[in-house]
């Protein structure tokens, strides 16, 4: 991977955010994601992922927190104290967690509304022909209530929805939540595509590591609102502190067996 | 016959009337979730506002258009000065502050125009009644009702067929999502507030025109409540059917009810004005969001 500025869409420089002035919940976090690429940032609970991507998005302000210090740089620009509507024109969309569909619109109303930045009259058009054309399913439901279609559905329908504002960099919290492997397997083929098709870049957060690490070439892993660790998806892989707590497997590459996990006995080999 | 046709249409009319008002509480309630209980102070303000510009000598038309416009302008000042720290915080505060609010509003125009009844001078619409066959009902009647007919179509549109109007409903069912993708929620709320004004203006207006503008105006705000309920708080057809309905309930208990209390038993009550508390009350134990609100989709 080149370093070179140009290469990065968005470059997060040491940021500390704070809610309500004083509750401190991300200390020095960097992340960078490369032109059309794809990373994941991985975590488990509470770790500060959405966090992250609510700093991003803008969306942090809504919720009365506040980057307090470092900078967000997308495509060369400061976004850190943009509002979160400017910061979506620019071409950021984040897809927030637990499939907020609009339940009271149609699918396709849901996909109309998210247009109404960038496309007028024919280009609507356009992009619905698009999103159609990755998520097919889509169109068979296209004149039901979004809150009335299955939970795989409603996953295809908000990033469908974040497709439609143009977007150049997608910001997705946790698109497996609560589905099943089948559909959770379908949607991450479209994401993938997407990516490789449209040259959207996209930061991918997850908790399911494997799945996260299958599709995204570089990783951050983030704990207490730190991240502890970054590297190619095939050295973290090998990591045995991320085979141990991530992805549960031992030592020796088996299935691990919880009841002999100690956590005591194995410490973490990064500090946090 | 002729007399319960009459009582019937007159209802109707009325019930226009107070469609439009509801109209303004719709609108706040499907982009915001929040019950303006301003409403009321909103539509007396529209009525004086009106009023003084008439009295002036400036044409009825022309002095509902000047009303309309600085009722948006006061709708957008209201939005940005009281509301707008709101955003994000709990619905609940917000309904306290318009209870603020409309204290705050009545106190103006106490202090402005003081607490006397005015009327339109001279009256603008003629006193003599029209009559469609056997009915009979006066010209400031019509004209509401067209008045208030014409304007629902226009909001039903907006919501139906502009981008804004779907922007609208989208904040209304989740505000995080919708800002997600670039809607603000600032404008969406600040239109809602401004076309709410307009609609609660027009409103006062036709209804100082019946009755003579004065404070007691507000209470329209809280006689609508009923219609609004009624209706669903957040579907605009439904403003429509509760409005004409509680007209109706109103005109038939005021004109039937009312007298026979008066004339058989001898209590001058005037149970017309709670009558369709009573009925919401009842209504909603059957149907609990009205006949077209939302319900909550739950997923099972």
């Amino acid at each position: 991977m080149s370093n070179s500025n140009e290469d990065y869409i968005l470059k997060i420089n040491n940021i500390e955010v704070k809610y309500h002035e004083v509750i401190l919940v991300l200390k020095g976090v960097s992340i960078k994601v490369p032109k059309g690429g794809i990373v994941a940032l991985l975590g488990a609970n509470g770790a500060g992922k959405s966090t992250t991507l609510k700093a991003i998005s803008g969306l942090l302000n809504h919720e009365n927190g506040e980057v307090t210090d470092g900078s967000i740089e997308f495509m060369g620009e400061r976004i850190d104290k943009m509002r979160a509507e400017k910061i979506t024109k620019m071409g950021i969309v984040q897809v927030i967690e637990g499939r907020r569909v609009f339940e009271h619109l149609t699918v396709e109303e849901n996909l109309k509304v998210a247009a109404h930045l960038k496309r007028k009259g024919k280009k609507v058009k356009e992009g619905l022909d698009m999103v159609y054309h990755y998520f097919p399913r889509l169109k068979e439901k296209r004149n039901i209530l979004a809150g009335f279609i299955s939970g795989g559905e409603q996953q295809m329908t908000v990033v469908g929805r974040a497709m439609m504002t143009d977007p150049k960099l997608i910001l997705l919290d946790e698109p497996s939540m609560g589905l099943a492997p089948m559909l959770i397997h379908e949607i991450f083929n479209i994401i993938t595509k997407l990516n490789k098709e449209e040259k959207i870049s996209m930061l991918l957060v997850e908790q399911n590591a494997k799945l996260a690490l299958n599709v995204a070439p570089y990783a951050y892993v983030m704990e207490n609102g730190r991240i502890v660790m970054d590297d190619t998806s095939e050295k973290l892989q090998d990591n045995e502190d991320i085979k141990d707590f991530y992805l549960g497997f031992s030592e020796h590459g088996e299935r691990k067996n919880f009841r002999n996990v100690k956590h005591y006995k194995r410490k973490k080999r990064w500090l946090t | 016959m002729e007399n319960f046709l009459n009582v019937i249409v007159s209802g109707i009319m009325t019930g226009g009337i107070y469609a439009l008002v509801a109209l303004g509480w719709v609108l706040i309630y499907k982009c915001s979730g929040v019950l303006n209980l301003a409403m009321g102070e909103m539509t007396l303000i529209g009525a004086f506002v009106t009023l003084s510009f008439y009295s002036m000598g400036v044409p009825f038309l022309l002095a509902i258009i000047i009303s309309l416009i600085i009722g948006f302008l006061l709708g957008l000042l209201t939005e940005r000065i009281f509301l707008d720290k709101l955003i994000g915080e709990s619905i609940l505060s917000t309904i306290m502050l318009t209870v603020g609010l409309s204290f705050f509003f009545k106190g103006v125009v106490q202090l402005i125009w003081g607490v006397d009844n005015y009327v339109f001078t001279p009256p603008v619409f003629s006193l003599e009644p029209i009559s469609i066959g056997p009915i009979l009902f006066k010209e400031v009647f019509m004209w509401s009702f067209v008045a208030a007919v014409i304007l629902l179509i226009i909001f039903v549109s907006f919501f139906k067929f502009t981008r804004w109007g779907l922007s609208m409903q989208a904040t209304a069912d989740d505000e995080m999502a919708a800002l997600s993708l670039g809607i603000s929620a600032r404008f969406v709320y600040s239109i809602a507030w401004a076309i709410a004004f307009m609609a609660a203006g027009v409103g006062g207006t036709l209804l100082g025109n019946i009755s003579g503008v004065n404070i007691s105006i507000a209470h329209m705000g809280l006689t609508v409540l009923p219609a609004v309920v009624l209706g669903g708080l957040n579907s605009v057809p439904g403003a429509i059917l509760g409005g004409i309905t509680i007209g109706v309930m109103e005109s038939l208990v005021g004109t039937y009810v009312d007298s026979w209390l008066i004339n058989t038993i001898g209590v001058p009550l005037s149970i017309k004005d709670i009558a369709p508390f009573v009925f919401m009350t009842v209504f909603l134990l059957f149907k609990p969001y009205g006949f077209w609100g939302w319900e909550r989709i739950e997923r099972v």
